[in-house]
């Protein structure tokens, strides 16, 4: 119960901070530029690290999975489907593997 | 200062009404999005109540995913939170953006303004204002209002209906997260300049993980801020 209140005040206080920072900044970030490139950046960056750390840890069912829910979320831009996708499909290869 | 982005105030009721309803199928995804959560929250042990509390007080979705994804894969509390933050980042581009529609107003009205900028009604608003229509500061504070209070009750209601269900460990539910993630990431492709960036920061965040006697969310961090760098220095085109 300790962890979950430092997470979410911790994720509370930091993300107010930063929506408010924005506002005191705004007029300093320029809209383009390098500092504006990395930032747009940053979000996809980490998912794809984040992505690379589950898997790095993972074997063969979970790769296969992974394939198979990066079809499902392009054909069906769904986040739903996509992750009923992915639960069957490393559900159906540990019991194959 | 730009006047015909600040509306008189006899407009801000009807401006707060035309937000509030043009945002509900945005809201009716991130329903879908919040039950989701909820789900992945109370596989964590938190409540109803304390999922509740988390979407009203940090009310930034992939964030608290993360968050929660890093806390279930025992990275410990600081960590997840530095995690959910390297992600909110973005929120501070646009709420940079917003200096036409914040600038003049009392503090009260900055701070409500800035908590309810979400990805879904910052684009909702100059997606409606390229149409020629009005689309200001009570546009934007109607449609998050609609959000936080759909966000708040998804996520509380995801865990409390998760408790109800057998448990799940085993059937590959811990596969959720990952695959939430890869539809994510296909979310944020902006072309094939996203490609390289990408890439190093995946190899950099596996090579950390796999190579160092650390915690891997240090080796996604320092992956993802390398891959960012990069992106920062690259040229266009």
């Amino acid at each position: 119960m300790g962890e979950h209140l430092v997470v979410i005040v911790g994720l509370a206080f930091g993300t107010f901070a930063m929506r408010f920072g924005g506002y005191l900044l705004g007029a300093r970030i320029p809209s383009s530029g390098p500092w504006a490139r990395a930032l747009q950046a940053l979000p996809g960056c980490l998912i794809a690290a984040l992505l690379a750390v589950i898997l790095a840890q993972a074997g063969p069912a979970e790769w296969g999975a992974a394939v198979l829910s990066l079809a499902a979320a392009l054909l069906s831009r769904s986040l739903p489907l996509t992750m009923l996708a992915g639960v069957s499909a490393v559900w159906l290869l540990r019991g194959l593997i | 200062m730009s006047d015909e982005f600040q509306s008189p105030a006899a407009d801000a009721p009807r401006e707060f009404r035309h937000g509030l309803r043009d945002i509900t199928p945005l809201s009716i995804g991130v329903a879908v999005y919040g039950l989701v959560f909820g789900l992945l929250a109370a596989g964590q042990g938190m409540g109803a109540l304390s999922t509740g509390f988390m979407g009203a007080l940090v009310f930034a979705g992939s964030a608290q995913i993360v968050a929660v994804e890093r806390l279930a894969a025992g990275a410990g509390a600081v960590l997840a939170v530095i995690a959910g933050l390297a992600l909110n980042l973005r929120i501070l581009l646009m709420t940079a953006s917003l200096r036409g529609e914040l600038s003049g107003r009392p503090l009260w009205q900055i701070m409500l303004g800035v908590h309810l900028t979400s990805d879904e009604n910052w684009i909702l608003m100059h997606a409606t204002r390229n149409k020629g229509q009005r689309a200001g500061y009570w546009y934007l504070v109607g449609g998050g209002t609609s959000l936080i209070a759909i966000w708040i009750v998804s996520t509380a209601l995801g865990a409390a209906f998760a408790r109800s269900l057998p448990d799940l460990a085993g059937s590959g539910m811990d596969f959720a997260f990952a695959a939430a993630f890869i539809l994510l990431l296909t979310s944020l492709w902006k072309g094939r300049q996203s490609l390289q960036p990408w890439i190093i920061s995946a190899t950099i965040a596996a090579a950390c993980a796999l190579l160092l006697p650390l915690d891997p969310s240090w080796g996604l961090i320092v992956g993802a801020v390398s891959g960012a760098g990069f992106a920062g220095i690259q040229h266009d085109g």
